[in-house]
Formats: structure tokens, sequence, C-alpha cells
């Protein structure tokens, strides 16, 4: 019996869930039932009830009397896991959230945050209204005032000192959609200017992974790592920083009894679960990676057939791991030689096996070098391209790998075409507007051609002497959407940068820090964004799996989306018309669906062309049908049969070419058809070296030609059965398959370059039909290369460990210094002359403790909007240092207690309270980087605009970050520094 | 009869708490309130564990037991309710729960300390306002257990660990998961609150 | 309609596992300070630590600890205990030997003095009543004592209340009478204690000089103490009995205001343990207190004649003051011009 006593009886709510919507609610808990499946691990059951004689209602707040009930889908906009989120609404307010157990991804499962989003639109910590800063006082305006303060000033600028000293920093919290919007903005703006979280967050993974088999993303799944039999965690806290993950990874390493190692400076909550826990001092990644490759070499544990079809540059890296042996390994890293030679073998040996990390590895000045060292890990041991095994990179926010293929980056246009004239041309016949006319908008072709400031320097762009930085102008103003202005390092300098804007436009839910950290009187604009709830959209997980969102209800208070917003700047500057040429814009109400529309028409380069919104809402509403494991619907299912959950990118050809998605990317085991693949033939079909060689017993020089393209390995159905280049129209002539494609695509083909048609490659070709023709002949469109161990194009061919920054290490420095100083991304990066700066004035001595930083389950990013939650507010009041018992009890710091961290930079202090915990090494300290709202000990509240303060501040970790920079992407270094602490 | 209970699987909480925010997301409960809470033991050494506690319903709840005005009671499911029109806030259900969950609002000077709240099952409350009505909501929160759903924070459990549901299915399930991964420590609080532990 | 009788044959036979128990209750008492366990770690044959293996369970630590306590984030420490095995033996004091033993405490003195009555009858004024009146309590005095005692009464039934109401008065007048009842007993039961401290205060500065044990004291308890009607029991302002209850109330008075204070202000100075520890104090006072006072309120008004109208009008009759205080009268008649008051001819 359901009902509490007889005598007790109440009358159920007569409440009938809306019946467009039964897959939302419906009779899925005998789903549920069937598939929580005791065998499989479990879930929680209403075990043993009759079930068929409840009737279904809805719990949570009863909605008003007479007011229908609705039940909405959307995706958790907190990490990038893709946690589906139910939210049942009545009057156009949420009432209620409900648990998603369709999802294949999360099976009803949240964190903190998921569990808490309906306080994201509910909060009355929102910025309710347009504002501005007028001597020092927040002064109310309309929309229609403030697009044209703001569009007249950023105009002025314009001409004044070029479109390049206007910075549009976008979102990883965008949708796809609004991310490209962005990209578009920037681009017809004039200036590659265009940035966001992915700077600070995997940057360096996208540079290094996608310059070692073709795509910078997750090569698995979250759902995949059920198959592993060995999970190792190298920088990374999922527990903390992607909960849900967690479900997969426990619940595949108890089903497996999986090794699951994690290496990492603190004990996290992550290691508590693990099988081993190896404590390692930040910044000494590329020094373990080849520690352990040493042992995997020595003892012949390497892949060798792998290595020698699918793999180049292995010479190289055998030359750099000789170095390595463990007395080395253990003056580095300080790891005994046992426990290295373990990971080693049991990475090699029991596989598959899979390598996760996160930002314990990115964000360091050799950050791409580093994960470029997994990748060689995972390489030599032949662990990539099948179930189970793969590079299971978590990306942070819930669409930063999103917003980081739609472009929202300084290097490239949206999916990863570059800034090349031709990368500009293709998106011009997307955009259906002249190239000739998106010149004219750009100062000049070497900057329209050249990559923007990266975000971690905008300050620096701001504050240079002008000859300093390559462009017209220094920064005169910034445009931030959605983007925290304390997740940067050097905030010091970041306060500095904000006085000397001439405009700051912060477009955010929240006020954020950007509107309280400086002494800034005037020309501060706010404006209310709504979140993605409060709006439709889709939205890529780390997974490359992507989820279509409903509005749940509409934007509260005077807060509009970022599309209708955009719509509003682009009228203002003159060029909606083009912008929104092929998008449907009602009454200001611009169209999401269009927006992915024209993504599909562009996104051949990674497979975002399939994907068209009927078949993202097509898998949202049969969410129930997916495989737990593969991800997969069952081949007979009318709907979704055969298809991958979320249609993960690349999804080949036009949509109606219906292609499944690729669940793991370089999968030989699959036919292209079927989601599978090879490496992306990315880097040329050779490689010319010159070698020294014996020849008649004499030393010559000789130039060797090296082959890229793979060797007796191939996808399933090949008809190719060996390595291929990419495939252009000159291919398929060659093969003889230019016959297959029809008329209509030829014509289209031959339209995009009408003087030599045979240039024209799968990626550029508009009609989809190079693509479809050579996947029906079994081959990747980009080709079937080797993965490269050497990346000769970045400053680190081969990867090589260098000490931090700010090393606690200085003696080290002399063997490991950082790379020299350079100019790169329009500024100078200086790096080695702070390196050597900081040995020269013992700044190791002064500041003898490193600083890290990370995440916390409660809060996300710089952690304005989960700081607002009431309900997560509430679990973490404080900002914290972590500080190991023993540094603690020489400086006399208590558990609990008031402690000054002091920075090695611009003489930074920070007030907080102190956790004294083994959680962190000795000579470690930790802190989370949410916290924003105190400066050097003072409390900020009262600069907030009244009554949208959020309700926990805190100092931020990164006014005591310092100067180091990776010079391949601009990456900053928060997660190795140098502190000290003494009690307050 | 079904037993409801709760078991929460230490080896798998990783004190993300989603089962603390649902909790005050489903019954709205206020700042200050924490009818479910997760404690880590050995925070940050080699054998960390988490575990999720709230009320756990316990047979012969003690509770009930010391309430001097008999607020609290256990339904046939097992479920311990207790009616805030009888309750008067006098703190001794907290001296007696093993679990820390009865929480006050702590209105007004000295002991008063106002009514007593603690996690319901997501049953709605003891009183006699009329199950699923907005009284009833305003009182105690959600009523999900009379629509045939689970506590919320169980159903939203990341790693499933927290388990709710009847008592002999959530053991068994415990178990099983207990025999493949060949690791447990133990269904926690479950002899202080049943009277039995789960044998492996 | 909920629960059967706190004394139903069920809990008696839980009994034995519950005194398993009361024993942990003791050695936690032992135990509570120590803290910081460090458990041995299991390792991996490598020497590296295996998180898996060296996990924790919760009847290791309860074998260690009294209680599992662990942290938490949020400002409520008290969350940080996770299990607390004890509130269960708190839970059997309170329903089981609380109220047994209060009952036989309470009944059990209403007996004994029933018997005193029964047996002894009131004890007269030997001399029969002089006419004359002596000073022996001043309006501050009598103040300070009945500040005290109606304000005891009113704790000690609202007191009672929250053991005993529920079997005595919620089955005659209903659940929400009774709840009603009680709230305003407990605000009351609150509000009172400031006097009642107030007037402890009182008494023990007043009185505590003349309280102090002086040599007569071993002769009025050799004498009997005045209920052998044969024998005179010298006494002086207040007889050995007098001052048996003095200190008594005095030490249970200290004794139930502090923990009524630490369980008013719950949390505020001690944990949980600590707050168990306090109710079971102030319980246990509280009852001896009542049996105290309920022989005190039986001597100063059956159980004697001329006793009462010491506190209430204040004065007392001269031969009552010879027969049970003569050195105190000696005194008074000594050091005072005009002591005596009263009949306008002398007894003779």
């Amino acid at each position: 019996m359901l009902i509490r006593t007889s005598d007790r009886h109440r009358a159920r709510r007569a409440f009938s869930p809306e019946p467009a919507a039964p897959a939302a609610g419906g009779t899925d808990r005998r789903t549920f039932l069937k598939r929580s499946g005791l065998a499989a691990g479990g879930l929680a059951v209403l075990g043993g009830l009759p079930l068929g004689a409840v009737r279904k209602a809805d719990a949570g707040v009863p909605p008003p009397a007479g007011a229908t009930l609705t039940t909405r889908k959307n995706i958790c906009t907190h990490c990038s896991v893709g946690c589906s989120v139910i939210a049942e609404v009545a009057n156009d307010v949420w009432i209620g959230q409900e648990p998603d157990y369709d999802s294949p991804i999360n099976r009803g499962s949240h964190c903190c945050k998921g569990a808490a989003v309906r306080d994201d639109v509910l909060s009355q910590r929102r910025l309710r209204y347009p504002v501005k800063l007028v001597d020092g006082k927040w002064v109310q305006l309309t929309w229609e005032q403030a697009v044209n303060e703001i569009g007249d000033k950023l105009l002025e600028i314009r001409e004044k000192s070029g479109p390049d000293s206007v910075y549009w920093l976008g979102s990883a919290k965008f949708t796809n959609e609004a991310a490209y919007l962005n990209r578009k903005l920037a681009a017809l703006w004039g200036t590659n200017n265009s940035d966001h979280q992915a700077r600070i967050c995997h940057s360096t993974t996208v540079t290094g992974v996608a310059n070692t088999w073709g795509y910078g993303a997750m090569t698995n799944s979250y759902n995949d790592i059920r198959n592993a039999k060995t999970i190792l965690v190298m920088g990374g806290n999922p527990a903390e920083a992607h909960p849900v993950s967690l479900q997969h990874i426990l619940e595949g390493k108890e089903l497996n009894r999986a090794n699951m190692i994690v290496v990492d400076p603190r004990m996290t909550r992550t290691a508590a679960h693990a099988t081993e826990y190896v404590r390692v001092r930040p910044g000494t990644h590329i020094a373990t990676i080849y520690s352990i490759l040493w042992h995997i070499f020595q003892n012949g544990w390497e892949d060798k057939e792998f290595l020698s079809q699918r793999v180049y540059g292995l010479e190289e890296i055998r030359a750099q791991v000789a170095k390595w042996h463990p007395a080395e390994c253990e003056r580095v890293t300080g790891l005994p030689e046992a426990q290295v030679r373990h990971i080693a073998e049991v990475f090699s040996k029991e596989k598959p096996a899979t390598l996760i990390w996160a930002m314990g590895q990115t964000q360091f000045t050799t950050g791409t070098a580093n994960v470029r060292a997994s990748c060689i890990l995972l390489l030599a041991t032949g662990n990539m391209g099948y179930a189970g095994a793969g590079a299971n990179i978590f990306r942070g926010h819930t669409n930063v790998q999103g917003a980081t293929d739609l472009g929202l980056d300084v290097t490239t246009l949206p999916l990863y075409y570059g800034l090349s004239e031709e990368a500009w041309r293709h998106w011009g016949r997307v955009w259906e507007i002249d190239y000739d006319w998106l010149r004219s908008r750009f100062a000049d072709k070497t900057l329209m051609e050249g990559p923007g400031i990266p975000s971690t320097r905008w300050f620096d762009a701001t504050l240079l002497p002008k000859e300093q930085v390559s462009q017209p102008d220094t920064l005169q103003a910034m445009f931030v959407m959605g983007h925290g202005v304390n997740t940067i390092t050097r905030l010091p300098e970041a306060v500095r940068g904000i006085e000397k804007l001439e405009m700051l436009v912060v477009c955010d839910p929240y006020p954020t820090a950007w509107s309280v950290l400086s002494e800034r009187k005037n020309g501060t604009y706010l404006l209310p964004a709504c979140t993605s709830f409060e709006m439709d959209g889709s939205r890529t997980a780390s997974n490359r799996s992507i989820q279509w969102g409903e509005q749940i209800v509409s934007p509260v208070f005077q807060s509009k989306n970022d599309y209708d917003t955009m719509y509003l700047f682009a009228k203002k500057f003159g060029f909606a018309d083009k912008m929104f040429k092929n998008i449907k814009v009602e009454n200001g109400a611009v169209l999401a669906e269009d927006i992915l529309r024209e993504i599909n028409r562009g996104g051949w380069s990674t497979g975002y062309c399939g994907q068209s919104p009927e078949r993202l809402k097509a898998h949202m509403k049969n969410q129930h049908k997916f495989d737990l494991v593969t991800m997969m619907a069952p081949k007979d299912d009318p709907d979704v049969g055969g298809e991958y959950y979320g249609l993960p990118w690349p999804c080949w050809g036009t949509p109606e070419f219906k292609h499944p998605g690729t669940p793991i990317l370089y999968n030989t085991n699959l036919s292209v058809k079927e989601g599978g693949g090879t490496f992306r033939a990315r880097f040329g079909v050779e490689r010319v070296v010159k070698r020294k060689v014996m020849e008649n017993g004499q030393e010559v020089e000789k130039e060797q030609h090296d082959n890229l393209l793979a060797e007796g390995s191939y996808s399933v159905g090949s008809e190719i059965k060996d390595g291929y280049p990419e495939f252009t129209l000159g291919v398929l002539k060659k093969l003889g398959w230019d016959k297959d494609l029809t008329p209509a695509e030829l014509a289209v083909i031959q339209g995009i370059n009408i003087r030599n048609p045979d240039l024209v490659s799968w990626a550029i070709d508009l009609s989809g039909g190079i693509q479809r023709v050579a996947i029906e002949h079994g081959c990747s469109p980009y080709g079937n290369g080797k993965a490269r161990m050497i990346a000769w194009n970045l400053p680190d061919p081969v990867p090589v460990h260098r000490e931090p920054i700010y090393t606690p290490r200085p003696d080290l420095v002399a063997d490991y210094p950082t790379l020299p100083d350079a100019r790169q991304f329009r500024v100078p990066n200086i790096g080695f002359t702070v390196q050597k700066t900081a040995i020269d004035n013992g700044i190791a001595k002064q500041f003898p403790l490193i600083l890290s930083s990370g995440r916390l389950v409660e809060y996300e990013g710089g952690g304005e909007e989960t700081r607002s939650n009431k309900w997560l507010a509430e679990l973490k009041q404080e900002m914290f240092v972590e500080i190991n018992p023993s540094d603690a009890a020489a400086r006399g710091v208590v558990d609990g207690g008031w402690v000054w961290v002091t920075g090695a930079e611009s003489q930074s202090k920070t007030r907080m309270k102190a956790i004294v915990t083994e959680r962190v090494g000795k000579g470690v300290a930790w802190m989370p980087y949410h916290f924003a709202g105190w400066y050097e000990g003072a409390d900020l509240r009262d600069r907030y605009p009244k009554g949208a303060d959020p309700f926990v501040l805190g100092e931020s970790v990164n006014t005591l970050t310092t100067y180091g920079f990776d010079p391949a992407t601009g990456m900053q270094e928060p997660k190795a520094t140098l502190c000290q602490i003494r009690s307050a | 009869m079904a037993r409801m209970k709760f078991l929460c699987d230490a080896d798998r909480c990783i004190d993300c708490n989603a089962c603390a925010t649902a909790c005050k997301n489903e019954n709205e409960v206020p700042w200050g309130i924490n009818r479910r809470r997760v404690v880590t033991i050995n925070d940050g050494r080699p054998g960390e564990r988490s575990v999720s506690m709230a009320c756990m319903h316990c047979t012969d709840a003690p509770c009930a037991s010391v309430c001097p005005v008999e607020c609290i009671y256990p339904t046939e499911d097992g479920i311990v309710l207790h009616s805030k029109d009888v309750c008067i806030g006098c703190g001794y259900c907290f001296y007696a729960c093993p679990f820390g969950a009865p929480q006050y609002p702590k209105v007004g000077n000295f002991g008063s300390r106002g009514k007593m709240d603690k996690c319901t099952y997501c049953a709605g409350g003891g009183g006699t306002e009329v199950s699923g009505s907005a009284e009833e909501y305003e009182k105690y929160g959600s009523n999900r257990f009379g629509e045939g759903k689970l506590p919320l924070c169980a159903e939203m459990c990341s790693t499933k660990s927290l388990l709710a549901g009847d008592g002999d299915i959530i053991a068994q399930i415990y178990k099983e998961r207990v025999l493949k991964r060949g690791y447990g420590s133990g269904a926690w609080g479950w002899m202080t609150a049943y009277h039995e532990g789960i044998e492996v | 309609m909920m629960h059967s009788g706190r004394f139903s044959m069920t809990r008696v036979a839980n009994s034995l596992a519950v005194s398993l128990r009361g024993a942990l209750f003791i050695l936690a008492v032992m135990l509570v300070t120590m803290s910081g366990f460090a458990f041995a770690q299991k390792l991996n044959p490598d020497g590296s630590p295996n998180p898996d293996a060296s996990h924790v369970s919760e009847q290791q630590l309860l074998k260690l600890l009294p209680r599992a306590e662990g942290r938490i984030d949020i400002p409520d420490t008290k969350a940080a205990v996770l299990i607390q095995p004890m509130g269960r033996t708190w839970d059997y004091f309170h329903e089981v030997l609380l109220h047994w033993g209060a009952a036989i405490v309470i009944v059990g003195t209403l007996a004994l003095l029933a018997l005193a009555y029964l047996v002894m009858g009131r004890l007269r004024i030997e001399g029969g009543r002089s006419g004359l009146k002596i000073v022996r309590f001043k309006a501050i005095e009598r103040f300070s004592h009945w500040l005290t005692a109606v304000s005891f009464v009113v704790l000690g039934l609202t007191g009672l209340n929250i053991t005993f109401g529920k079997l005595l008065l919620l089955p005659m007048i209903g659940p929400q009478a009774f709840s009603d009842l009680s709230q305003i007993a407990k605000y009351i039961h609150n509000f009172v204690s400031f006097a009642f401290v107030v007037g402890l205060v009182l008494i023990a500065v007043i009185f505590i000089k003349d309280n102090f044990p002086a040599k007569v004291d071993i002769e009025w308890v050799k004498k009997g103490g005045g209920f052998i009607k044969s024998k005179h029991a010298p006494a002086g302002r207040f007889n050995l009995g007098e001052k048996a209850v003095f200190w008594l109330s005095l030490g249970l008075g200290v004794a139930v205001s502090a923990s009524g204070y630490l369980l008013l202000f719950p949390f505020s100075v001690t944990d949980i343990f600590g707050m168990q520890i306090a109710q079971v104090v102030h319980a246990v006072a509280a009852v001896l207190f009542v049996a105290l006072i309920m022989a005190h309120i039986y001597i100063g008004t059956l159980g004697m004649e001329g006793a009462f109208e010491a506190m209430g009008s204040g004065e007392v009759d001269v031969n009552w003051a010879k027969e049970h205080h003569d050195q105190w009268l000696a005194q008074k008649l000594a050091n005072e011009p005009h002591p005596i008051r009263g009949a306008a001819t002398p007894a003779e």
C-alpha cells in the first residue's frame, strides 16, 4: 500500500500530466525498474510495491488551482556531463524538478548543482533590469537606452581605434546557437578578439590533442568508461567537477573490478574511491608520464602493432623517454620507482585502459605539451580508438565543448576552419555574405587572418603601451557575455585593466565580479541575460553528444536571451540583415532552430552537419531507447534506430544522410557509416626529414620521406585497405568514385571553386556529396592517417618537462627552464624573464608553499551564479585554503582560523579561513576558484547593484595567481604558483 | 507490507550533496534547516568515506518514544512522520535521534525553537492536512510517496549511492553490489536504526 | 493511538540489549575526550595507499568511539555527528529509567510522608501557644522563600508534565489540547526558571550564614531531632534538618539550573553528548528535588504545628521557638531590645 494508513487515507491530487508530453513523466518507472536491473548495479527502487495500482501525479509544489502542469526537458547548465533536467511548469513558473531516468547520460541523477538548478531561474539575486554606473551609483535604464548608449560608444571606439579595440568575450554557458552567433557577431564586427572560457579550461587540450590525431575532444564518452579495465585519472577530480560521471566510473570499476588510479597533488574525493592514489607535485605531468613510459619501453610493454600501423614519431619519443630513468623521475617528481613501474604495468597490460584528465593537466605553461604526453602514453600502449580505452577529457562548463567547436576562439572561425582566406570564404558562402565586405570590416587582412588576443591577456592588451600590442590600438572596451573575471589569473592586474577600459559591458544573469572589483565610477553597463533554461537551444556535452534543451519558462524579470540581445546589437551596428539573413527573427525574437540549421550547412569539418534540430528533438523524445553503455538505440527502432544518443560529432553528411554519430573517435572496429573512423590525415601525406644515415660506411645526411598515412590499418568496410589522404573532388576522381555524386551535388561543388573544382574538399563541400560518397565506400572523409607523437608545428614538437614559472624547485630550472620569451597572440610572453627573476630574487624562499587551485562540487566557474543559488550557497559559506597539518603547525595556523595568504606578484594578499587537512601534502596549499566579492581582505558587498549580491562572497584565488602562459594557446598557470600563509 | 528504508552505500557516496539540494528543492526547505546532509569520515585521509544522512525512519523510533506530546509516529510503511500542530519544539527528539535528523527553525528567544522539521521521506506530513494539498506542502513539503514516487534525494543521487525503497529490496541490491565488487563498508546506521545489519 | 505504553513488556524485555548500550554509555564517558584515531591504512603490494582496502566501516568506528563523527561544511557543527547510537540509550533512560525511577521516588516519598503522618501524627507545640510572637523571617526573607517556592512548584508541575503528561494528561484531554497546554507549560517553564534562579540566589545569600554546621547540630541529632517527644533537641536558627534541606536544595538547585540553562540554550556550550548528560542531570536532580521539597512542605505545614506561620506571617509563637530553636531564641532575646510582641498581658 502506498497510502499511509487506511484511517489516514487521503485524496490524491487529481492531476493529469499534459497529454502532449507523456514521455517525460509517463509510464517509465517500470522501464526504470527494469533498467535499474538489480544485476546491473542497481538503483533506488520502489521494490515490491504494486506499482500498477499507483496513479501518476506530480510531486513538488501543488500548482495553483486551474493551472495546467506541463513538463519540459532541458540540460543542466553546470558541467559538461550533460544531465537532463525535467521541469514542471505551471503558469510559466517553474514549480518542480523531476529525475529524468530516460537519459542514458544521467539516468535521473544530478549533483547538488543539477538538483538545485530551479533556483538559478527563481533566484531573487538575479540582475533584474539594465543598469549603468553613474558616478559610482547604479542607475536603471531601459534596454533601448542601454543598446543605444553602448552601441554608440562601441561604434565610436571602432571609428577611433579600430574594430580590434573591442573585445567580445563569450561564454561556455552559451547554447551552441548563441556561441555561434557570438562568433559571427565578432566576425561581422571585424575582429578575432573573440574568446570564451575554453581558453582557461581546455584550450591546451584542444590544441594538443588535435595536433596528435585530428580532433581536440574527448575520444570516448562518460558511459564508455564502463568498459574500461584500467581507469587512470591524472589531473582531474571528477567526483567534484563532474559528479554524475562517477556513476559510470564507479559502476564500471565495480563490475569490471577495474583498476582506478588517481594521480593528483590532493587526496581528492575521487581518490577516496580509487584502488590506488599517487601524490604528485603540481607541474610534473610530463616527467611522470615519461617515467611511466620508461618502464613500458624498458619492458617492451608497448603495443607494437598499433604503433607501427597507426602512429608516427615513436623514435623521437623513445630518445626523450630514455632520459627519464627512475633516478631522474624521483629527483623531479619524488615518485618511487616501484609505484611508477606498477602504474606502467597496469596501464599497458590491463586493457582497455583509459586516461581521464581535466584542468590538472591543462592549466600550466606546459599545458599543450602535458596533454600531448598523455596522448603519447595512450598511443604507446595502444589504448586508443576502441571501447573502454581513449582519452576521456572531461570538459568543464555545460557547453564548453560546443562553444569551442563553434569557434569562440581567437584562432579560428566556427568548427576549426581556422582564419585563412579559405576559411573566411567558406563561412562567407554559408552566410551568403560577400567576402570583400567581410574583408572590409577588418583593419587589415593580416589581422583578419591572424589570431586575436586570448582572454587571459585582455588586461595586458589594455594596460601595455600601444606599440607592444600588435593591432592598431590597445583594448578600449570589453563586451562580456557570461564570463567571470575572477577565473582569470593575475586579478590585481585585471583590476587595473578594468579601471583603464573606456567601456565595460557585462551581459549576464548576475552582476559578476566585473562590476565590483574596481574603483571605476562610470562607463560600466550591466545587461540582464537569461539562463539557458529560459531559451531554446542545443548544447554539446563533453562526449560530443548534442542535446536540445527546450525553454522552460520565459526569461525572468527584464532579462533577455542571448540571441535577442545579439540581434539588438547587430541591428544597432547596422548588419542585422546580413547576420540574420537565413535566420528567422519575429518581433525581435530569434528562432534558435534556424541558427542550428545554418551551423549544419557549414559544419562539415567537424561533422556538425547532420544534427538538425528535428533529429536532436527526436533524440530527446526517445531518450529511453538508448543503451546505457553503447549509447545506441536498437537498429529496428523507427525513430532513432541505430543512432547514438545526441548524434555525437562527427555526424557526417546532411541530416537526410542519417549518419548515426560517432560515439568513439578513430574506432576502426566500426564502419564509418556506423560511427567508426580512422585517425585524421590532417598533417599531410608525408613528411620530409633530413636524417644522418650510414651509407657505404660513411655518414651522410639524407632526405627521407616519412609516410604519415596509416599502414595496413583501416576501418571496417573500407574499400581502401590502407591509409589514404583526405577526400577532395580530385581524389574521388582518381578513385573513379566521382560518378557516385549526384548532378546537384556536383553543381554545388563546382560552384565553390569554379576555376579548380578538384580542390574542393570534404570540409567545404556545401552539398555534403564528397562526404557521402567517401562514407559509402567505407572511408573517412578526412582520410586515414597516423596519429603523431611529434607535432613539428608546436613550440615543443616533442613534449619536454619544464618547471612552472614559479617553481618551488629553483634547482631544477637549470635543467628544465621554461621556453624563451616570445611574442604570441599580439602580446609579449615574458615567462622566461619572470621565471629567471623569481629565482634571482629567491621567491621560492619567501613563498615556500605551492599554491594550486580547483573546483568544489557546490560551485561552478567564477561562482557568481551558484553562490547566488540559495540551496547551493548554504552548503559552502566561506572561502578557504587547505593546508597540511605540518605546515599549519609551523605557522600557528589552526583549523577554521583566519589566515592571510600572500602571493608572489603584485604584493597580493587575501584573507580567508584555513582548513588544516592531510588532503594536501606537505608544502602544498589549495584553494577553490569560485569565490569573489572580497578583495585583499575587503568585503565589496556594497558595490553590487542593490539586491543582486550573491549570498556568499569571498576572496578570489586569482588575486594570488601569477604570470605564466602556454606558448601555443595563451593558457594561464593557476595550478602551480607559490604563496605564503600566516595566521590572521 | 513494504517497509521503507534508506541505505547509503558509502563506497559510492562522493559527497556531491545532490541529496541535500534535491531535498531543499523538492520541499522548499528554508536556509538553516538541513533535513539531509553528507558527512565525511576521515576527511582527506586514506579510508575517507562520505555518508548521506537524514531521518532513517527507525524501527522503534527513539524520537517518537521520547516525544512528550507523542507527535511522532510510524506509518504502516515504516515512515516516521510527525504533526507540526502537536509538536511543542522541546528538542527531545534531537537528543534521542541517533542520526541528528530533527531540525528546528529557531524562532524567538530561549528554548522556543519552533516546530520540529525533518525528512518526511517525501511523504507529506503527519498532520491533518489533506494529502497533496498546498497546506500540507507549506508545512511539511512534498508528498511524492502518495504519488508513487520515492524521496527525491535518492532518486537524484549522482552515483546511485543513496537507495530508498523497500528495505528488503535495497538490502538485496546492496548485497549484490558488495558481492560483485568485493568490498563494502556496511550499511551505515542500519544496526542502530533497524536493529539489523546486512550480512553479505 | 500511536505508541502503546512506555511500560510495555517488550520494552522491558529489550532491557538486556539496552543495558549493553548502557555499558557503552559509560564507555562513552571514558572515551569521549579522546579523539584523532588514525586507522591503520592498508597498502598496495608496492606500498602505495589503497583507498578501497583501507576504507572505514561504521562498526569499526563505533568500536573505537561512541559515535561516528566527520567533517561537514554547513555552519551547523552538530550536523557533523553522523551516528550516535547513544540516542537510543538516552531514549531508554528517559522512557524507562526515568519514568520508573521518578514514579518510585515521588510516590515513595508521598507514601513515606503519609506513613509518618499516620505513625507520628502532627507534631504539636508541647507547651501550647504562648500568645507571644517573635519575628522569625523578615519580609525579604519570606519574599525570597516564596519566590523560590512558587516558581519551584510551577517548574515542577510543568516539568513533570513533560515526562508524565503524555501518560496521565494526554489520554484525558486529547492530543491537541494537551499539545497546547504543553506548549504553554514549556514557555512557562522556560521563563519561570529565571524567577527560580533569582529566588535561589537570594535564599543562598540570605540564609547561608545560619546554615553552617555547628556543635549544637550533634546534640540535636543525639536528641532525636525533635521527633522524640521526651527529649528536647537544641538548635540555633536552623536545626540540622533544615540545614540539610538548605544545602540539598542549594545543590540540587544549582544542578537543575545549570543543566536547565544548557537545555535552554541547546548546543551553545556543549555537544550532543553534553546535552544528553545535561538532560539526565536535570531530570534526576529535579525528581530528587521534588521529593525533598515534598518532605519540606510536609514538615512546614501538615507535619508540625506552628511551623507554617514562620513563612506565613513571619512571626512564630515563642513557645514554638523555645521548643525548636532555643538557642536562636536566646540569642534573639539577648541581642534585640524588644524582640517579643503580642499579648498585652503576660501568660502567667
